[in-house]
């Protein structure tokens, strides 16, 4: 294993953050935390760091949520990934997850209404979504994409990878 | 109103002081707001608000809430907390929400913005605090 070799394919790429493995809420706690004190102190702007800490935390914290693999009383921890990369002085946020099959359809349409909407249109459907209360498949409130949507540049861009019968790889890129 | 507890909450990384008076009529909310699961934070919030207000219903109140930063299941749930008070203020409490926001922080003035633009019977102030 060539750890030097990762680390400089990754630089080339403009990699700020990258990180495989278990995420639990603790973790979107220091790493969330880390990249907005980063973002600030290298003077990336308050809002610029906001938006970044925003996206990272629902990204994360969809992880938890829909790549759950232990849960108990104490602590909930699910598999993933996240990465912070830099294009200039465009920032973007990714994470990679395994998702149940079963959940895809609805994650694509999720995905592509709010692709389709303008920022009228995004601002009005959050405020309807956020007084309807989620659907029964959302852990959390169902908002999730649509601030993603908001705090994005460009549409969200995604995709699936089958991975067994049951289980798909998903991947979701948000430019801010 | 004496059977109510002063209701506190210390703050963690992730979620916000809670101080709650039932004497005072003040209430505050400040600090961050992405705990993991945000509905069963809230969910003590949401009793005792109901049963304050049960308690009080001509006191004027006045909550304060100062976040830094709320994810999208907070801000549910602070919708729902708006909505609750403002149903209050329709039937005759005189409520007011004070959204308290970081001058250079200009996200967390356009949400206070689209809170307001949602309530329609309770005052809903936003104050810039200085950095």
């Amino acid at each position: 294993m060539n750890m030097l070799s990762y680390h400089e394919t990754m630089s080339r790429e403009g990699v700020v953050l990258y990180y495989n493995g278990p995420i639990s809420q603790s973790v979107v706690e220091g790493v969330g935390d880390m990249m907005r004190r980063k973002m600030v102190l290298e003077d990336n702007g308050m809002q610029l760091a906001q938006k970044v800490f925003s996206v990272l935390v629902e990204q994360m914290q969809n992880v938890i949520c829909y790549a759950q693999d232990i849960c108990t009383p104490a602590v909930c921890m699910g598999t993933g990934q996240i990465m912070v990369g830099r294009n200039g002085e465009e920032f973007y946020v990714a994470c990679g997850n395994p998702v149940s099959r079963n959940r895809e359809a609805r994650i694509r349409e999720r995905i592509d209404i709010v692709n389709g909407m303008s920022r009228e249109e995004l601002k009005a459907y959050y405020k309807e979504q956020r007084r309807k209360g989620p659907d029964e498949d959302s852990c959390g409130a169902g908002l999730g994409f649509i601030e993603m949507a908001r705090k994005a540049s460009r549409p969200l861009q995604y995709r699936f990878d089958p991975i067994d019968d049951e289980t798909s790889f998903f991947a979701v890129k948000v430019h801010v | 109103m004496s059977s109510l507890r002063h209701f506190i909450v210390e703050p963690t990384k992730s979620s916000p002081a809670i101080d709650f008076n039932p004497e005072t009529h003040s209430m505050s909310l400040r600090g961050e707001s992405y705990p993991e699961n945000c509905a069963r934070f809230y969910e003590p919030v949401f009793d005792w608000l109901r049963d304050y207000l049960a308690a009080s219903q001509s006191e004027p109140m006045v909550l304060d809430m100062e976040i830094i930063y709320f994810n999208s299941s907070s801000s549910k749930a602070f919708m729902d907390l708006f909505d609750l008070l403002d149903g209050a203020a329709q039937a005759g409490k005189p409520v007011s929400v004070r959204w308290r926001y970081h001058e250079e922080n200009e996200t967390a003035l356009e949400c206070g913005e689209e809170f307001q633009e949602d309530v329609q019977h309770m005052a809903f102030e936003l104050v810039p605090v200085a950095a």
